[in-house]
């Protein structure tokens, strides 16, 4: 299972590679918080725009980013499909009982879909030019504040790269247990809701003891190279505040600036 | 002289199960490689544990390196051996090839500065620093192993143990971690002793001590030659020989000592003459 995005970091040496994490998480949670204030297909243009920029600037292409949407595709279809049957409005382009398509809900939904799509993509660009690793360590570095409240944010950031560490590795399990059964006669896409989910728990339950095993396994792995608790530990990639990452924040802050504008003018 | 590991009247069981090892005793002197051989359940993995204090004995004493193994001495101990073991993908710890040398050298504290420096040192021992930015998912097993064993290199240990570690691996993935091996154990001789756990023999006889135990009893020790050519005693205790000792038993006019493969071709292509 290759086509898998979610976490999945491609090594290279862009302009976004180079940035430090902590620079491409902030970016990552404005630029999604200003989508929350897009109401406009003016301000969605722009916002596209900067993405693509954005995308071209990785040096990755863009089927990569592509695939990365794929696995939330009928999240999509079922926002937009509420957006179509529950926004109220004129003019009614359709009614069948208590079916009604307003022009409204079919604007909405294709606000929603641009909207998902520029959110996903922005987050694949942080995962895909940042190592786990140095995700992780951003989150440390950003929740630091925290540790004054007991909050174990060093644990906390190992727990997360270790976890996105083995997201590969059970993808692939879960498709040669699935595999396996199939080859033996279950069918997974076959039958109704409730006949498929059953088809689901014999998949699940050797995918769960085969995690605990590895769990185990890494636990002696970890313990015998040294490891006695996540505070005691030094760094091998340092997070370094640079040139770049003032050249980023400038960017992203005429990105909002201009965003900001475009919605005042065009004001809805 | 001090022995790399010495025990001494060990006993071990598994909660609820019956007794493991029961008075057993080991020395291993500094420097040596020494193959532990055993059918699966033999009790050669647990033996391991319990060296690196993963586990804890019922009773008896455990010494690495003239150090009483306890409570207080376990990180101390750790920190001189190394171990890989038989799951490649399950102590993969680190994003990448470097990240995962990386995360010993993170435990132990070492400054970020000194971190690539020691990084490439121990890939270009195994042969892996090509590698160094790929991801787990993109090596063989044979690879992963050999980073697993870098880690471990990485952290300057005296003693490597390597459990079952070419278990999982294709022929080609074994060799190379052979091959490896070998090279490790010529490039620093005497300060590097080398246990491996296997039940491959051919493997175990590229050892110069082969320990042969069974339900946590001592069966045979000697050099390779030597166990080897007690080919009934191994056969009790579930095990081959390797392939140029079962040949050997079944020749009709049989050299007078074990032979290894090489030794073995030799003697048959004089036979012709």
């Amino acid at each position: 299972m290759n086509n898998i995005m979610i976490g999945r970091f491609i090594p290279g040496d862009s302009w976004v590679h180079r940035l430090d994490p902590r620079t491409k998480m902030i970016a990552t949670f404005i630029y999604i918080l200003v989508m929350l204030w897009s109401n406009s297909w003016q301000t969605y243009a722009w916002s596209a725009a900067f993405l693509i920029l954005l995308i071209k600037l990785t040096q990755q292409p863009f089927s990569l980013y592509w695939s990365g949407l794929k696995p939330i595709f009928w999240l999509i279809l079922f926002t937009v499909f509420l957006q179509i049957l529950f926004t109220p409005g004129e003019p009614v382009l359709f009614k069948a009982g208590p079916i009604i398509v307003t022009l409204p809900g079919i604007i909405n939904a294709g606000y929603v879909i641009v909207r998902f799509v520029l959110i996903i993509l922005m987050s694949t660009i942080l995962t895909l030019t940042t190592p786990p690793t140095s995700i992780a360590n951003a989150l440390e570095s950003l929740l630091g504040p925290l540790k004054k409240l007991r909050v174990p944010v060093a644990e906390l950031a190992l727990m997360l790269s270790i976890a996105l560490r083995f997201v590969p590795l059970l993808m692939d399990e879960t498709q040669k247990i699935m595999n396996a059964q199939k080859s033996r006669g279950m069918s997974f896409s076959n039958g109704g809701p409730i006949k498929r989910a059953k088809a689901i728990i014999p998949l699940l339950i050797p995918l769960f003891v085969g995690a605990l095993q590895r769990a185990l396994d890494l636990a002696n792995a970890m313990e015998v190279r040294g490891f006695k608790d996540a505070t005691q530990r030094t760094k091998y990639r340092i997070l370094h505040y640079q040139q770049v990452d003032r050249i980023a924040f400038l960017g992203l802050g005429s990105f909002v600036a201009i965003f900001f504008v475009i919605k005042f003018i065009f004001h809805i | 002289m001090i022995e790399a590991i010495k025990i001494n009247n060990l006993k071990y069981s598994y909660q609820g199960s019956q007794q493991l090892f029961d008075d057993f005793n080991l020395t291993i002197q500094v420097g040596q490689w020494v193959a532990l051989v055993g059918h699966n359940g033999s009790g050669k993995s647990t033996l391991a544990k319990l060296i690196l204090g993963l586990i804890v004995a019922n009773s008896g004493d455990i010494d690495v390196f003239g150090e009483r193994l306890s409570v207080a001495t376990v990180n101390h101990v750790r920190a001189q051996i190394g171990m890989v073991f038989q799951n490649p993908d399950n102590q993969f710890v680190g994003a990448t090839v470097a990240d995962d040398v990386a995360f010993g050298l993170e435990n132990m504290q070492k400054p970020s500065s000194e971190m690539p420096k020691l990084i490439d040192e121990a890939l270009e021992i195994v042969g892996m620093q090509a590698f160094k930015n790929r991801e787990p998912h993109m090596l063989s097993g044979g690879q992963k192993q050999r980073v697993a064993l870098a880690s471990v290199l990485a952290l300057n240990p005296k003693i490597i143990i390597l459990d079952e570690a070419t278990a999982m691996l294709d022929p080609e993935g074994r060799d190379m971690v052979m091959q490896t091996l070998q090279k490790l154990k010529a490039r620093f001789g005497s300060e590097l002793t080398l246990i491996t756990i296997t039940h491959d023999m051919d493997e175990a006889s590229l050892a110069d001590r082969v320990v042969v135990i069974n339900d946590g009893k001592l069966i045979l020790d000697g050099e390779p030659a030597t166990v080897f050519s007690e080919r009934d005693i191994m056969h009790s205790n579930g095990l081959e020989l390797p392939f140029a000792g079962e040949l050997l038993a079944k020749l009709d006019k049989r050299p007078n000592s074990y032979l290894d493969e090489r030794e073995l071709v030799q003697w048959l292509s004089h036979l012709k003459k």
